[in-house]
């Protein structure tokens, strides 16, 4: 079983399949030509490959191949009620349920939408609690609009789901979806000068669960970078301390240690490139009490955007981290962000890079 | 019977098959009828803003007009994107 990114661009989607020392690396592709894919992943409860896919012209929809992007089979109709007076307009990111419930998938996606499959991704319910939400009228839409970007599952309990919205801010549930509470004490939203912490509307960019402390969430925001211990309930702001800034869009984890994570910060919103006219990448081994600079492999001149799906880690000893640039470059560190080497280069738009296990 | 033409993207969305003949009897029953029309049209049945509906080479703005047997339906996404 080898490493394999499985990586979203505006243009289709590419496989990157390496070898054991994940320092040697071929690309596949393109699948999906034609589609924009927003984001795609391998379920690891089946093998499947699953893919949030977009068309200027024909719309939004999602793909999943059974047979490693051989063949690939289109989901049923997704749409919004009508009642909600909304319709579908962009598919985000889909994420597997919880283990116990290998079939059950979860979509997210504009307009603030998310949607549930029971049946492994051939078909899409509408979560109807979150198009009713009490606070949805609080919610305005980011440069990318009003997406649904982040689905989390704790494995330790399959009731609790998280999301989040930009911008509305960190939402989970406690029962499988049913109600979903707002969870944005302590998140910053420096855009609302009157009122700079409110309940919603803050611009998540990105949120990650850590696997083995599924108390501990971490999140990637328009106003910093935040790190929970309470399942939300409260967040600390974690920049300052190495951080050139708090902007950025994506975050990664070490699904071995629960105090390491990776980001890659930008200017701020007016500016959005990698600061310093350098792709830097900041870890911190001490959940965000310090940042350390890793730059062993990567350019040293560049002006460089991610995008929130842009960065994603393995399951290896050490981590692997993966980057992709919207300049259609893949950097790969296997060696948990202490060396990088770029595995691909001239893809499409990079949208999206999420690491599975290949064979 | 009338036959409806698909461009490449909507012809691998329907299985690899670029010509479908229908017995419909208006352009909308007709294009509903195809097995990518979720593709053609949202969840309130509205068709997609650049999606173009030519029949027999002229362009089509009223679905619901009448079908002749002999007609040919082409769909052309409209020039857009990068």
């Amino acid at each position: 079983m080898g490493a394999a990114v499985l990586v979203g661009t505006q243009k289709g989607l590419f496989v990157l399949t390496g070898d054991e020392t994940r320092r040697e690396w071929s690309v596949e592709g393109p699948h999906l030509t034609g589609w924009e894919v927003f984001h795609a992943m391998r379920d690891p409860r089946t093998g499947t490959l699953h893919a949030a896919t977009n068309h200027a012209v024909y719309g939004a929809t999602t793909h999943r191949s059974g047979d490693l992007g051989q063949t690939w089979e289109r989901a049923g109709e997704i749409g919004l009620p009508e009642e909600s007076g909304l319709t579908w307009e962009k598919s985000w990111h889909v994420e597997p349920g919880h283990p116990d419930e290998p079939e059950t998938l979860w979509l997210g996606g504009t307009p603030a939408a998310l949607f549930r499959s029971g049946d492994g991704g051939a078909t899409w319910a509408p979560v109807q609690s979150l198009l009713e939400h009490p606070t949805r009228d609080k919610w305005n839409p980011g440069a990318g609009g009003l997406c649904c970007h982040s689905i989390q599952m704790d494995p330790s309990d399959p009731q609790r789901v998280y999301i989040a919205i930009s911008a509305a801010g960190a939402f989970r549930s406690d029962d499988g979806g049913e109600t979903w509470e707002p969870k944005n004490q302590g998140v910053a939203a420096d855009f609302f000068p009157d009122n700079p912490f409110p309940e919603v509307g803050q611009c998540v960019h990105k949120l990650l669960l850590h696997p083995a402390r599924p108390e501990r969430l971490w999140q990637q925001n328009h106003c910093g970078v935040y790190r929970s211990d309470d399942r939300g309930d409260s967040w600390e702001r974690l920049e300052g301390n190495g951080l050139p800034s708090g902007f950025g869009f994506p975050i990664a984890l070490d699904p071995a240690d629960p105090d390491a994570a990776w980001v890659v910060p930008e200017e701020g919103a007016e500016n959005r490139v990698t600061p310093n006219g350098r792709l830097g990448i900041y870890r911190t081994r001490d959940a965000g009490a310090s940042w350390d600079l890793l730059t062993d492999g990567l350019p040293q001149q560049a002006w460089a955007s991610i995008k929130r799906e842009g960065m994603s880690f393995d399951r290896l000893d050490p981590a692997g981290i993966y980057l992709g640039t919207q300049s259609g470059s893949v950097f790969v560190s296997p060696d948990a962000g202490e060396s990088w080497l770029e595995a691909a280069s001239f893809l499409p738009t990079i949208l999206s890079v999420e690491a599975c296990e290949w064979q | 019977m009338a036959v409806v033409l698909l461009p490449s993207l909507l012809a691998r969305e329907a299985g690899g098959e670029g010509r479908f003949e229908t017995d419909a009897s208006t352009v909308r029953e007709a294009l509903q009828g195809l097995p990518i029309r979720d593709l053609l049209f949202d969840e309130r049945g509205t068709l997609r803003p650049l999606v173009n509906v030519y029949v027999d080479r002229t362009p089509v703005d009223d679905l619901g007009a009448p079908l002749e047997p002999s007609a040919e339906i082409r769909l052309v996404a409209a020039v857009a994107g990068g």
